[in-house]
Order: structure tokens, then sequence, then C-alpha cells
């Protein structure tokens, strides 16, 4: 099980370097945040999200009567878990030295009341009550080491937690011109 | 060839992968193993095999499928033009991910663990596609012996895919004049050098017939652009005739099922053979190999019609199951259909392989040295009666 080197893709000895290195309070602080998005509206139900130098198109789906050109956040909400989730595992594995084969990971989530997003109902939560991530993986470790890889991915991924656990969103606003 | 008893017992092909064929398999995939070198892990899987389904009593054994990543994927190691290519790297050239999506949550898989034969160039023979399955079989049994090959509406449907096989062949009918030449090349070779049995593997047929846009298996990446269910039927009925067509000297059949990839029945299609039977009998062959054993398969009175028309390989056990059913209720279930059929048209078998995908076995090799027991045993008693 134990390799050496690049594994997964990632330089092992290097990557746990940098783990370790969060121990230190400044390297702490660097990356606790502020982690940053900027979204600008486009037209219609589109925007696009700036982050660092990457960018992020959202939209709606047609029914909805937006232009269905990207994924909308809320579904990019499920992916940001799967992707958190993912990088969680391979971090992982890659520390135990588990040469991973493949991995995918399904979420799914359902609207506790939707009907509060349309306007037609004041009560309830808009947003999902309830969702679910399902792990596919092959690699070369036997099934209780992948499992117990997929729990640290999931009770250490940030974006999960942030989901899982009540997170304050402290709102602004300010009209300009 | 040893003489063919009443009721003679076979198996549908596959058979449980051993977690060391399934690595070594991968290996052999990424390039770290030679195939000589997966020949020597895969041979003695083959040979456990043979020998299970002897002991178990199969009069008509094949190699479990063990050198194969499935029933049809593994044409990719003996044709040039094809690549194996994951659904997870067809999503890329999709036009209708979120359909393709849909089909992966009805079946509780992952996109990378299926794999399709894509046509990517003008294919052609490297090797024949399973003369040294055959030739290994002749050299380590007596007993005779089956060799399932996908079927030319199959081998076209699953490997032609838009954005990718376009280039060569503009539509599935110009791949599927190459695929009968080489599938019609390969019968003739096989039962040149020994074959008895030829079963050409034709499921998605009930994919065509009963499957609900969620239920497609991505046993063919084509269908997400399939079209009338009539027209794809009468597309396999040609395409077999053709291949078929004045081959004699070897017993021929077709296999359809409803899906074998999840223990899970719901998941799995339902619906008798009704609305397939007036194109199965259209197609020359000897024999239709059916799924049987579960209520989704219907009731027998659809064969009423058809009587004696083929012979019929009756799915008389679940493979995907922990129990074993008992020997009274296949000789029950076959003595349904021996009110249509004379009892030297029906042979015995599963429902379908224990491992049609190489890393999703329905079942263990106990369990299915277990099923093909008690199928023999049903024969027994079903031979006492009808000698």
């Amino acid at each position: 099980m134990t390799q050496e080197g690049n594994l997964n893709g990632l330089p092992r000895e290097k990557l746990a370097e940098v783990l370790e290195s969060f121990r230190d309070p400044d390297v702490f602080n660097a990356v606790t945040g502020p982690w940053k998005s900027r979204v600008v509206w486009q037209d219609g139900m589109r925007a696009r999200a700036y982050m660092r130098n990457h960018q992020v198109d959202m939209d709606e789906p047609g029914d909805l009567t937006a232009t269905d050109v990207a994924a909308s956040a809320h579904e990019q909400l499920l992916s940001a878990i799967g992707s958190c989730m993912t990088v969680g595992f391979v971090v992982n594995a890659t520390k135990q030295g588990v040469r991973i084969h493949d991995l995918e990971i399904a979420v799914e989530g359902y609207f506790d009341n939707i009907r509060k997003w349309a306007g037609v109902e004041d009560e309830g939560n808009p947003g999902y009550g309830k969702i679910s991530a399902k792990c596919f993986v092959r690699a070369d470790a036997d099934e209780d080491t992948l499992r117990e890889i997929w729990r640290l991915a999931v009770e250490g991924s940030p974006v999960t937690q942030s989901v899982a656990h009540p997170t304050s969103v402290e709102t602004d606003f300010e009209m300009v011109g | 060839m040893p003489d063919t008893p009443l009721f003679p017992v076979t198996v549908v092909g596959s058979w449980p992968r051993s977690t060391d064929l399934v690595r070594a398999l991968r290996r052999k995939e990424a390039g770290e193993m030679t195939l000589d070198e997966f020949n020597a892990v895969a041979d003695g899987e083959v040979l456990a095999c043979i020998r299970a389904q002897e002991d178990a009593g199969v009069d008509i054994i094949s190699d479990g499928e063990q050198r194969r990543d499935n029933f049809y994927s593994f044409a990719v190691d003996k044709l040039t033009g094809m690549r194996l290519m994951k659904v997870s790297e067809l999503l890329d050239y999709s036009r209708d991910r979120a359909r393709m999506e849909e089909v992966l949550r009805a079946l509780d898989v992952p996109s990378f663990a299926i794999k399709s034969p894509i046509v990517i160039d003008r294919i052609g023979k490297r090797h024949g596609l399973a003369l040294d399955e055959l030739a290994f079989m002749r050299e380590h049994t007596d007993r005779q012996i089956k060799v399932p090959l996908p079927g030319p509406y199959m081998l076209t449907r699953s490997s032609w895919f838009e954005g990718l096989s376009d280039r060569v062949y503009p539509d599935p009918e110009d791949l599927a004049k190459d695929v009968v030449a080489i599938l019609r090349e390969e019968i003739i070779a096989l039962r040149d050098q020994g074959c008895d049995f030829v079963q050409l593997d034709e499921p998605i047929l009930s994919q065509v017939v009963f499957g609900e846009e969620s239920t497609e298996t991505f046993m063919c990446a084509a269908l997400p652009n399939r079209r009338d269910p009539t027209d794809e039927l009468e597309m396999a009925v040609r395409l077999m005739n053709q291949t078929l067509e004045g081959i004699t000297g070897i017993r021929t059949g077709v296999h359809i099922c409803r899906g074998n990839w999840s223990r899970k029945e719901e998941v799995l299609l339902t619906g008798n053979y009704g609305p397939m039977l007036p194109y199965l009998t259209q197609m020359n062959i000897d024999q239709l190999v059916l799924e049987c054993a579960t209520p989704r398969a219907g009731e027998m009175e659809v064969f009423k019609e058809y009587s004696n028309e083929k012979e019929i390989g009756l799915g008389v056990v679940n493979p995907r199951t922990d129990d074993i059913e008992p020997a009274e209720q296949i000789v029950d279930r076959v003595k349904e259909l021996l009110q249509y059929f004379d009892p030297d048209k029906i042979y015995l078998n599963p429902d379908c392989g224990f491992g049609t995908f190489a890393e999703r076995n329905v079942n263990t090799h106990d369990m299915a040295a277990k099923k093909m027991k008690v199928i023999a045993e049903a024969a027994e008693k079903l031979r006492a009666e009808y000698r």
C-alpha cells in the first residue's frame, strides 16, 4: 500500500509537508480565510462568479424561463460538496499511500419548500432539507481502509460541514447611484 | 462430441471473477501486465470454472468469460478500430448528459464502472474474437462448448457513438456491414475448430422494448439516439440473419434478458417476451436463450402461439440471489413450457450469467456452482419422466 513519490497525481511527500504546516499559526491563518467570490449578474437568471483568477457561470433551467446555458447555483452547491469530498478522499488516500483508480461521488438533494423561493408561500425553508452523497471508488486497498478514508473525507470536508452545520451568513446591502 | 441428453443443462456464459483476476484484468488494461502474463492468471481461473461446471453436471459449458471485461467490451482487444471507453469519458461527447445521469441514478452505478467498446476507426479483425478461448477449452474438457459472442445488433448499437464513430461510419447501418462480416467469419471459424454452440447476446433488445428513458442501461451507448422499437427490432432480425446466412453445423442461439447489472430486482427491466417473439422467431437461429425464472419475465403463455418454432434455453434460476431454487420448482417451470414445446426443444440454463461485468459479480463461485447443480438435478428428474 505504501508508495513513495507521486501518487494519485499528487507529490506525496510534498503534500505531507504542506498538510503538516497547517499546525503553524501563520499558515493556519492564511488558509482559514477570507475565501472570496464575486458574483456579477449577466442577464436574465445568468450570473458569473469570479474566484481568484477563475470564473464559473450559472444559470437556471429553461422551464424557469431562464436560458439554461450553465448549471444553477443550487446544483453547483451539490457539486461543491462532491468536489470537496473528492479532494478530501484523494488527500487522505494519498497520505495513506493508497492508489486510487477511479473515484466518483453522486450527490443529490431535495428542497424543503421551494415555494418560498417562488414567493407563493412565506413559511418554510427554501433550501435543501436533505442532501445525500454516495461514493464509488476503485482503489488498491481493502474495504475497511477505504471506508475509513471516506469517513475522514466527509468529516473533514469544509464545504460539506458548512452545509451540514449551522453557518451564519451575514448579509449587507448598498444601493449604488 | 458427446451425445446431448434431453433437457441439456448449460450456462448463459459468465461466471464470477475472482479478485485476483479482476486485478490482473485492470493491470493488463493499464499496460502493467502483458497479455501472456494475464492469460497465465486467467488460465487457472478458466480451469476452475470448467471443473465447477463439470462437477455440477453442466452438459454444455463455457469458459465463464473469465478473460473478458464484459460480454461485449472484450471486442476491443480483438478488433482494430475500437477503444474501450468509460461512460465517464463518453459524458464529454454526449449531447444529452442529463439523461445519462438519470440512467446512472436509476442503475445506482458509477460512470467509471460501465465501459463500452466505441468505434473510432474502421474496424477489422486483430485476432479471432473467441478462437483463443475455444482452443483452451477444447484442450481441457470433453464437454460440449458454448461460446457467447456479442450479437450483431448489440455490437453495432453499443459501439457506434455520435461524435466519435460517425467520422468513419456515417451511421450505424454502415458499421453494421463490417460487424456482420466479422461475426460471420468468426462463427464459421468457431464451428470449424469444434465449438458446439454459439450464443449471440442481444440483451439490449429488452432495453429497446421495455426500457423507459430512465432505465436504459448503457449496454448500448448509442441508444440516446434510438429510433422506434419496431425499427430497432427489424434491424436486429436483419443483422442476425445476414450474420448467420447459410451457416450450418453449429447450434446457434440468441440470448435476451432484462439486465444483470444489479441484485436489486426493482432496477431491472420488467415485461414478458410477447412483444419480441414475433421478431425473434424470424431470426434464422436454433435457440432462444431466455430469462424466465423471475416474475419480471411474465407468464409462459406468451410462447403458446410459437409452439416448437425454436428451441428454448429456459432460464430456470435467478443468478443474482442467495437462495437455491428447489429442483421441484425448476421441474414445475419446465412443465409449464412443456405445454407448448416438446422435451427435445428445451434446454435449461440460468436467467443470465453470474458475472456479466467483471467488477460486478452478481453471485459467488460457490453459489453459481450450487445453482448449476440444482438445475442438473432438475434435468435428471425430467429425463426420468420424459425419456
